[in-house]
């Protein structure tokens, strides 16, 4: 098991797809991540070496990713509410944002657009 | 004539068991127990409970049974080892009696074109160790791994022989049509190199070092930066060791290496050298001392050949990523660097040698400066008129200036068809292993030779690897 910013991994997961568990960050970023660091694309997390690992954790910490991805997510919608825009009050109502027809199919909507948002 | 069992009850009628069984009987015989070593008083446990008798109610009746395979699954890695595997012998096979062993002069003899000779049983643990020897060949029929001796195979070893009589280094690029047998050429000149006591240095696969498979790392003062792939160079070393183990115990080194984590001093063998090497971190800077030894100007070495199968690949930018986000090119990182110099003409080997690139028709990326140096090179040799040199595309971009360096000089080997008497003479060996069950004569080698235009792989497909007979 490999610790990186406080996440167990299994030592067979491959390190890019480790990277990609972690909310708001994506193929692109990761292998970014993976470029800076000396990485290939087919490492395992078993074999990446300690000072990576530190590395990897003091990088990530630095990014908006997790808790505080979601909450810049729920800042803008509760910013648009406040603001009292169409798009806010449509995210308070659990409703469609842009302009789709609300007779049927929006389930999407309904379990999206809310002002604490999931993620 | 009583039936030895009651029909009604199914009970054999004994004078031990009486006619009315009291309800609460004692049992007669001690429990059965399942196994030798449980107790009877264990046995006894079991039936205690209230055994329900009838019919049970069974959900899902229809759904089938799961056959639950009792097999066990492969272990990590067991598949790949199978599919990587080389078997070099068939004992199905029938032994060929004329077949001779090659000798170290062997692939120099103009007599020897169109004559199958077999590998003797040290090179071919030499080989085995520089991986000279692919899954897609087809060693596994024949009683002894044995090849044939082509025209072009005596006049590249003769060419090479040449370069190391003049202490020159000899630079080919083997190219040709797909299965024309470019692999097997390296593979000849290797077995050429042990027989003779060269040392070779084999990248079985060039693909491994630039698809971003093997793990890389930063060179710290190299500009513009180069990498080196650890892992591979701790691979290449043990194949190199185990392959050249007598010739680098012979060699001694002329200069102290106290860089490696081992000290090495001057005047040690070479293989305390490649024995340094235990551990990935460390071993690019004992291939470093290796070569840079090995190469040393003006002491005693043997002739060296360094060769590559899949030069397209080495020839391109690879995937590895720089910190930017940018693709290293091939050329940047430290091994294939080491080759492309050799290639280039940049490093003159002390006792000659040969730096042999084979492309291959499979699993080959796009060069297009490779292709067209390549096709340039030939132009060249024929003495084409210069009207008739391949050019560069004016409109298209994809050429790469630090390849066409690397083959300005180059020459280069086309392979193609083998000539009718020489597939005659694998056929016959062919028929001879009981491999090929037809007779050969002028009309089976003909058909055969026609249906591949000559080409070797293609004539074993139609003859070998079809179960048409």
């Amino acid at each position: 098991m490999v610790f990186i910013f406080g996440v167990n991994f299994h030592e067979q997961k491959l390190v890019k797809k480790a990277l990609e568990t972690f909310y708001a960050l994506g193929p692109q970023t990761s292998d970014r991540i993976l470029a800076k660091h000396f990485i290939h694309p087919r490492m395992k997390m078993g074999a990446l070496p300690p000072k990576t690992l530190t590395a990897l954790t003091a990088e990530l910490s630095t990014m908006t990713i997790e808790s505080d991805a979601r909450r810049l997510l729920q800042d803008n919608i509760k910013r648009l509410r406040d603001m009292g825009t169409y798009r806010g009050r449509r995210h308070a109502m659990g409703l469609p944002a842009r302009g789709q027809r609300t007779r049927n199919q929006i389930e999407t909507a309904k379990s999206l657009n809310q002002v604490e948002r999931r993620g | 004539m009583s039936a030895p069992n009651c029909l009604r009850c199914l009970v054999r009628p004994s004078t031990a068991i009486p006619l009315a069984i009291p309800r609460q009987a004692s049992p007669l015989v001690a429990p059965f127990a399942p196994f030798s070593t449980t107790t009877a008083t264990a046995a006894k446990k079991e039936v205690k409970g209230h055994v329900r008798g009838g019919k049970k109610l069974v959900l899902g009746k229809f759904k089938k049974n799961k056959v639950e395979s009792r097999v066990r699954p492969p272990g990590p890695g067991e598949r790949k080892a199978y599919r990587k595997r080389i078997t070099l012998s068939n004992d199905n096979a029938i032994q060929v009696p004329w077949l001779t062993d090659m000798g170290p002069g062997s692939l120099l003899d103009t007599a020897n074109v169109a004559k199958v000779l077999a590998l003797p049983e040290e090179v071919q643990d030499q080989l085995r160790a520089s991986e000279a020897f692919k899954t897609t060949q087809s060693w596994k029929m024949f009683r002894k791994p044995s090849v044939l001796v082509r025209t072009e195979t005596v006049d590249l070893m003769n060419r090479i022989q040449g370069a190391v009589e003049k202490r020159q280094t000899l630079r080919v690029a083997i190219t040709g049509d797909k299965v024309a047998g470019k692999s097997m050429m390296l593979l000849q000149a290797m077995s050429h190199a042990y027989l003779n006591n060269w040392i070779v240095i084999h990248v079985p696969e060039a693909h491994e070092l630039t698809t971003a498979c093997t793990d890389y790392a930063p060179i710290p003062g190299t500009e513009p930066p180069q990498y080196t792939q650890p892992t591979y160079a701790l691979k290449l070393i043990h194949a190199i060791k185990k392959a050249n183990e007598k010739i680098l115990a012979k060699t001694y080194t002329v200069s102290a290496h106290p860089e490696l984590p081992q000290n090495i001093p001057a005047n040690t063998p070479l293989l305390a050298i490649a024995n340094a090497a235990k551990e990935a971190d460390g071993a690019w800077a004992v291939f470093h001392a290796l070569w840079n030894e090995l190469t040393a100007q003006g002491a005693n070495r043997p002739p060296i050949l360094l060769s590559l199968d899949g030069l397209a690949h080495v020839m391109k930018t690879s995937d590895y990523r720089a910190p930017g986000f940018d693709r290293i090119h091939a050329h940047d990182l430290s091994l294939v660097r080491l080759f492309a110099e050799a290639l280039g003409g940049g490093v003159q080997f002390p006792n000659g040698g040969a730096v042999l690139g084979a492309t291959s028709r499979s699993n080959t990326p796009r060069a297009p400066s490779m292709e067209l140096a390549l096709a340039q090179r030939e132009a060249e040799q024929r003495h084409a008129d210069p009207a008739e040199v391949p050019q560069k595309d004016a409109f298209f971009r994809g050429y790469d200036e630090r390849v066409e360096a690397v083959l300005r000089s180059v020459q280069v080997l086309r392979l193609g068809g083998v000539s009718k008497l020489e597939a005659r003479a694998v056929m016959e060996y062919w028929a001879a292993s009981g491999m090929l069950r037809a007779a050969v004569d002028e009309k089976t080698v003909t058909e055969k030779w026609a249906l591949g235009s000559g080409v070797l792989g293609e004539m074993e497909r139609a003859s070998l690897l079809t179960m048409r007979i």
